[in-house]
């Protein structure tokens, strides 16, 4: 069984409602109708009502299949105002905030930050830069981290690691020169994320050319740093190095290189690159000589799931990532 | 509203959100020299200016802002 098909039967047990206000957009709507219809999601297109109905009839699709909101509806719109301003910690008031439920992106981020929606997908028609900023500003950060990072699922033929074929790899999209600080809080929300996606034990390896000091050097000590911060803020998870990639998923090396007692030596099952220029070559790396598929990138570091969508995939990629956001949408419910 | 009090104003979201005193920043407080200029303070600082002095930034504009001046210029321009 594909990776994909194991999470469509995942979400298939638990299906969520996830908010599209690019609905309008032809693969936004197909990829949201048939991940609808084969019942891995509860797709919600926000936006004019009428319009996305129109919409939903000429291109073939059972309307029946979306819940439509209407960005119009007053009496929606004030009660997700008074929702929202009586969460704790949000960062608008009443009237900023009713001047953003104009806009569907907006509206969407809002409806999620009340539980009307439990993930937002969005980026085929919006700008990366904008998904984050709404992002940001109405979902806000997971209390006690400051940095929005990315993660990807790769599935690699012929690897054998502690969870078989797969590999969680962060950050390959979005931290370019992260911080000691900023790279522990990448490790943290890596930890939450395949935690609430695949329900794994996570164990988090930090990579550097050096194993427990094998290497000196500043950029050696930036992730030696960041490991200790990481243990200090969440001393509840399993994140260990520096280590070399080698020296985290093949447990002859470890045994070999690391001579203390670590859970993560030699079985990690997510790797944390050291900066960007890292992640970028290691994923094409693992993509051109290990033949390996790619999920993701999966936005993490906001308080709840939200998806900024490539703008040139396929509705089949799309569909994807629409189920992964969901996955960890209930994943991230169950776990707390 | 003068330009004065707009300034006030403008540092006083400035102080709140990145945790001065008004003391210790001016007009030519520079975000990223001076105060780090992390982004989701930025995020922070756009949202409190909008709901002090009800005018939207958009957060790409107040990310473009080197000073408290320029954040200045570009709420005097909106009001």
């Amino acid at each position: 069984m594909s990776v994909l098909e194991i999470l469509n039967n995942k979400a298939k047990l638990n299906p969520q409602k996830v908010a599209f206000p690019e609905g309008t957009n032809e693969k936004i709507m197909q990829a949201a109708y048939e991940c609808g219809k084969e019942g891995t999601i509860i797709p919600v297109l926000v936006g004019n009502r009428e319009e996305l109905k129109q919409l939903a009839i000429e291109r073939g699709y059972d309307a029946s299949v979306f819940t439509f909101v209407d960005l119009q509806d007053e009496a929606y719109q004030n009660e997700l105002i008074q929702k929202y301003v009586s969460l704790p910690n949000t960062l608008l008031k009443e009237k900023a905030l009713h001047r953003r439920l104009s806009d569907p992106l907006n509206f969407a981020l809002v409806m999620e930050a009340v539980d009307e929606a439990a993930a937002t997908f969005a980026g085929i028609d919006t700008t990366t830069g904008d998904v984050l900023f709404s992002a940001q500003q109405i979902i806000g950060m997971k209390p006690g981290i400051s940095n929005i990072s990315s993660i990807g699922l790769c599935d690699i033929p012929n690897y054998e690691g502690s969870e078989g074929s797969l590999l969680a790899i962060t950050d390959s999209a979005v931290a370019t020169n992260p911080t000691a600080e900023e790279l522990a809080n990448i490790a943290i929300s890596a930890c939450d994320t395949m935690e609430a996606l695949l329900d794994w034990e996570p164990r988090c390896a930090m990579i550097s050319y050096s194993t427990l000091g094998s290497g000196q050097g500043e950029l050696v000590d930036k992730v030696a740093q960041a490991v200790k911060i990481a243990n200090e803020k969440r001393p509840d998870l399993a994140i260990d190095g520096e280590f070399q990639l080698d020296a985290a998923i093949k447990p002859e090396v470890a045994a070999k290189k690391v001579k203390k007692a670590s859970k993560v030596a030699g079985r990690a099952n997510i790797l944390v690159w050291s900066n960007l220029d890292v992640g970028n070559v290691a994923v094409k790396l693992i993509q051109t000589f290990g033949k390996a598929n790619a999920y993701g990138p999966m936005l993490q570091g906001f308080n709840k799931v939200v998806c900024d969508c490539s703008r040139g995939a396929p509705v089949a990629e799309i569909k994807g990532n629409i189920v992964i956001s969901a996955l960890r949408a209930a994943g991230a419910k169950h776990h707390g | 509203m003068t330009r004065e009090a707009l300034e006030n104003k403008v540092l006083e979201c400035v102080a709140v959100t990145f945790r001065k005193t008004i003391d210790e920043l001016s007009v030519n407080t520079d975000f990223k020299a001076d105060l780090g200029g992390a982004s989701i303070l930025m995020v922070g600082l756009a949202s409190l200016i909008e709901n002090e002095l009800d005018v939207l930034i958009p957060l790409p504009t107040v990310a473009t802002c080197k000073s408290v001046k320029d954040l200045v210029d570009k709420v005097e321009a909106e009001l």
